[in-house]
């Protein structure tokens, strides 16, 4: 039980797996910094089905797009709304009518980057987290220097959440078991003071438990977490890195790299991707107001 | 005559911004491999008595400490908890609240790592310790994930790994069910009688503790009001119902029987040694 | 789902039934469809009833009590409290009917006065006014809260913690009152104020079920007890009658009272009691002893 995250490391000992979590960490700084250098969609949806790659050699496919459905929704309304107001700067060129809404062919291309950023970083994301251990991620934290109470609260919270989550549940249990009606976050409301009470008890007899053990004391420490990385680990962060400057360079030199230019795109097109977005959206915002006002 | 671990001299305490002391003027002392159990009600002083030991108290809580407390020839407020820590070990009430690592093996870590001991030595002890406290071939399982009497167990292996002389535990089975309390037990009286260790139990259990303790103090109100042999103690019927306390059942039992003359031995403090006495009186009177 | 009947008060309700519970052949499979935690139980408790339900964590304990206050819905068979099937209703329509004092009073208590905690569950039922004050102020009297009443919940001790948890529910007055673990991690003086509180709330008519782990705990204060192991009721006696059954002891992994122990391989082989107090015990070897001979 790695904790009830949604997204958490997926045990494997893929190739993935066996890279040290520096080289990881670094491929996705990399991601986000290239994902806003660049507006050219061929590079981002490249660097996105490289993620999805990446998340075939670790294994890890499945739970991947599992995660990534997220990006259902916030692609479908980020579409839809690009379509009708771009955000970029005008003229903008109209490319269909729709009644009283006007597509824009620029709010195609834009919405396109946007989608194509977050899906790039996010599959990156999600690749590195469920293929690399969260103790050796703080073990890297620490030896880069991170303070060694900073990094340990940072693990404790990753333990705390479903501990949290299972809190939350019982205190909602005792509360519907006291008539109190109501759903959503008026209901909640009541929960915040025993999850805090109970937060700070906790708090305060680990915090007793670990003095007790010496923690958190001056003076030289070990580390019971050894990770190694090996000399593939290194090339395969330099050579990112060498891409990453590379696209970064020529996306700079190019002004964003936007190659909207030369795209032709039919106005039947727009509209299409137009409808499919907005119906997915406003769908999936329907299914949500009706599963939350069903529940009792 | 051995030179006691552990001696309290005249030890007042108050907690900061409280104005009753939770340690009144105490004076007790502990031999090395005794086991002590500390009875008393809620409030009475036991948890302060323990955090005094290790020096959380005056270290880390501050507080006003009289008197002097020596842990192992050591006088514990000059010496930081982390020093403690190597001789002094505690276990606490709720077994899931000393829980913070992502697994069993990090989880004993903490202390080893805090202390500088050597990554050779580590990967060692944490298999060792696991399989002192029966967890064995637990060391990636996550804690939150182990049953409460497992935790406890665990919490216990993480403070044994520091291989301390002195365990105390502050109400370690108060959260458990019973097969849990019956883990946690067994363990404390292996550890006392197989390894000779120095075994301080802060509980309520006073069956439990009239079967192991080797001596029993009493607590109330922050004074020692009582210390001797369980045989001693738990005779002493009406003084612990004045102090709200139960008395092991055996000894209940007996002193009732006293009370009408039908009883002449030892307050028994377990229920073999019980049902002995009753059974041989029972077959006096039809022999 | 369409909303049923709006349901009795818990005093109609009450003269309507002619139990309490009573559980027919109930199951319950977690949503996951993998794990059963109730495997086919039955039984009929009376009003007025003082019982213990007791188990290992696992038995099925805790999934039958939720099944009472509607807190689960079982996957299949009936469970009908006060006279009303549970089958549809939710938590809240039932709680009038059905109190549930939870384990910790933290999870609870979250209002600014222990005032408002005790009037929190009977406001949301629909009590109000003069009624609302004098259950308030009957609940103070019998938990002894008089000098807490305006104090901040969090501030007060944890025993009086918990019996403002249980007041709390008490106010709600409901013919049914579950307790889980109530004395769990309690010193003796607590146990005893709780154990106490639980057989006046019987005598005043409230059928009351406790749930622990802890026997002795229950042999002091229930003249009933149900055992559960692996999701099915495997004993409903009365403590004497299951620390007698030396199998079924062994199976659970329950323990019973020293003294209890002590009467077992003394003088219940020869005809006396199964004894649930020293005192009880001492009576009986004084008599035998003195008697004889």
């Amino acid at each position: 039980m790695q904790g009830a995250l949604p997204v958490s490391l997926i045990p494997g000992d893929s190739v993935l797996h066996r890279v040290h979590p520096l080289p990881k960490m670094i491929w996705v700084v990399l991601y986000v910094v290239v994902a806003f250098m660049t507006q050219n969609i061929i590079v981002l949806y490249g660097m996105a089905v490289l993620a999805l790659l990446l998340g075939v050699i670790g294994g890890v496919v499945k739970p991947l797009l599992k995660a990534a459905f997220i990006i259902v929704p916030i692609g479908s309304s980020l579409l839809a709304l690009q379509l009708m107001a771009p955000a970029v700067e005008q003229p903008w060129t109209q490319i269909a009518q729709l009644g009283p809404i006007t597509l824009y062919e620029d709010g195609l291309y834009y919405g396109l980057v946007l989608l194509g950023r977050i899906v790039a970083c996010l599959l990156m994301a999600l690749v590195v987290v469920m293929t690399t251990h969260p103790s050796d991620l703080f073990t890297t934290l620490a030896k880069l220097k991170v303070p060694y109470t900073l990094n340990f609260m940072m693990a404790m919270t990753l333990q705390l959440i479903p501990v949290f989550q299972r809190e939350v549940g019982i205190i909602l249990s005792a509360q519907k078991s006291r008539g109190m009606k109501g759903n959503g976050f008026q209901a909640v409301l009541p929960s915040f003071v025993p999850v805090f009470v109970g937060a700070i008890e906790r708090v305060q007899q680990l915090s007793i438990s670990l003095e007790s053990r010496g923690f958190g004391s001056a003076g030289h420490k070990t580390s019971y977490r050894q990770v190694r990385g090996k000399a593939s680990d290194w090339f395969l962060a330099l050579l990112a890195i060498g891409v990453a400057a590379l696209l970064g360079t020529v996306s700079i030199l190019r002004g964003g790299w936007n190659i909207s230019g030369l795209l032709v795109v039919e106005p039947a097109t727009a509209v299409t991707v137009w409808v499919v977005s907005a119906t997915v959206f406003l769908g999936i915002i329907a299914l949500a107001l009706i599963l939350s006002f069903r529940k009792s | 005559m051995t030179d006691p671990i552990i001696t309290f001299d005249n030890v007042t305490y108050t907690y900061p911004g409280t104005d009753t002391p939770a340690l009144d003027s105490i004076s007790f002392s502990v031999l090395p491999g005794e086991y002590v159990a500390v009875l008393g009600l809620n409030g009475a002083g036991k948890t302060t008595l323990g955090l005094c030991v290790n020096g959380v108290v005056p270290t880390m809580l501050g507080g006003e400490l009289e008197g002097t407390v020596t842990v192992a020839g050591l006088e514990v407020g000059e010496y930081a908890v982390r020093e403690m820590a190597k001789i002094v070990g505690m276990v606490f009430d709720n077994p899931e609240f000393q829980m913070s690592q992502l697994s069993a093996a990090e989880e004993i870590a903490v202390g080893l790592e805090n202390a500088g001991v050597p990554y050779e030595d580590m990967i060692r002890i944490i298999p060792e310790t696991l399989a002192l406290v029966g967890l064995a071939g637990f060391e990636e399982r996550s804690p939150l994930g182990l049953s409460g009497g497992q935790q406890q167990r665990l919490a216990i292996a993480a403070v044994l790994a520091m291989s301390p002389q002195i365990l105390i535990m502050d109400e370690p089975t108060s959260n458990l069910d019973p097969i849990g309390k019956q883990e946690v037990f067994d363990m404390a009286a292996r550890l006392n009688k197989e390894k000779g260790m120095t075994v301080i139990v802060i509980e309520h259990e006073v069956e439990v503790m009239a079967r192991y303790a080797d001596r029993v103090i009493v607590l109330n109100e922050g004074k020692v009001v009582l210390n001797g042999t369980p045989q001693d103690i738990f005779s002493r019927v009406d003084e612990l119902a004045a102090l709200n306390l139960r008395v092991p059942e055996s000894a209940a039992l007996s002193t009732l029987l006293a009370s009408k003359g039908l009883w002449k031995g030892e307050t028994p403090t377990r229920t073999e040694s019980a049902v002995d006495a009753v059974n041989t009186l029972l077959e006096a009177r039809r022999g | 789902m369409a909303k049923k009947s709006p349901l009795p008060t818990p005093a109609e309700a009450r003269a309507a039934s002619e139990h309490a519970i009573v559980v027919s052949d109930a199951r319950y499979v977690y949503p996951n469809g993998k794990v059963v935690a109730l495997n086919g139980v039955s039984v009929t408790v009376d009003h007025g009833e003082l019982l213990g339900i007791i188990g290992q964590n696992g038995s099925g304990k805790t999934t039958l009590t939720k099944l009472l206050n509607g807190l689960l819905q079982p996957s299949s068979g009936t469970v009908v409290v006060n006279g009303i099937e549970t089958t549809g209703r939710t938590v809240q329509e039932m709680s009038a009917h059905i109190g549930y004092v939870f384990q910790n009073p933290n999870h609870q208590l979250f209002a600014r006065t222990v005032q408002a905690e005790l009037e929190f569950g009977p406001t949301n039922i629909g009590i109000e006014g003069e009624e609302l004050a004098e259950r308030v102020a009957r609940a103070v009297e019998f938990f002894g809260l008089k000098d807490v009443i305006d104090e901040h919940p969090y501030r007060v001790s944890f025993p009086i913690r918990k019996l403002v948890g249980i007041a709390s529910i008490v106010t709600m007055e409901p013919s049914i009152l579950i307790l889980d673990e109530p004395s769990t991690g309690q010193d003796h003086q607590t146990t005893s104020i709780i154990n106490n509180l639980m057989r006046k709330l019987a005598e005043q008519g409230t059928t009351v079920v406790c749930v622990s782990h802890d026997m002795p705990l229950l042999a002091d204060v229930v003249e009933r007890v149900i055992v559960m192991k692996d999701a099915q009721i495997i004993a409903d006696a009365s403590p004497r009658e299951v620390f007698a059954d030396k199998p079924l002891m062994a199976r659970t992994n329950l323990q019973a009272p020293q003294i209890t122990e002590i009467a077992l391989q003394t003088v219940v082989p020869l005809g006396g009691p199964i004894a649930l107090t020293p005192a009880e015990l001492a009576d009986d070897l004084g008599a035998r002893l003195s008697s004889k001979g």
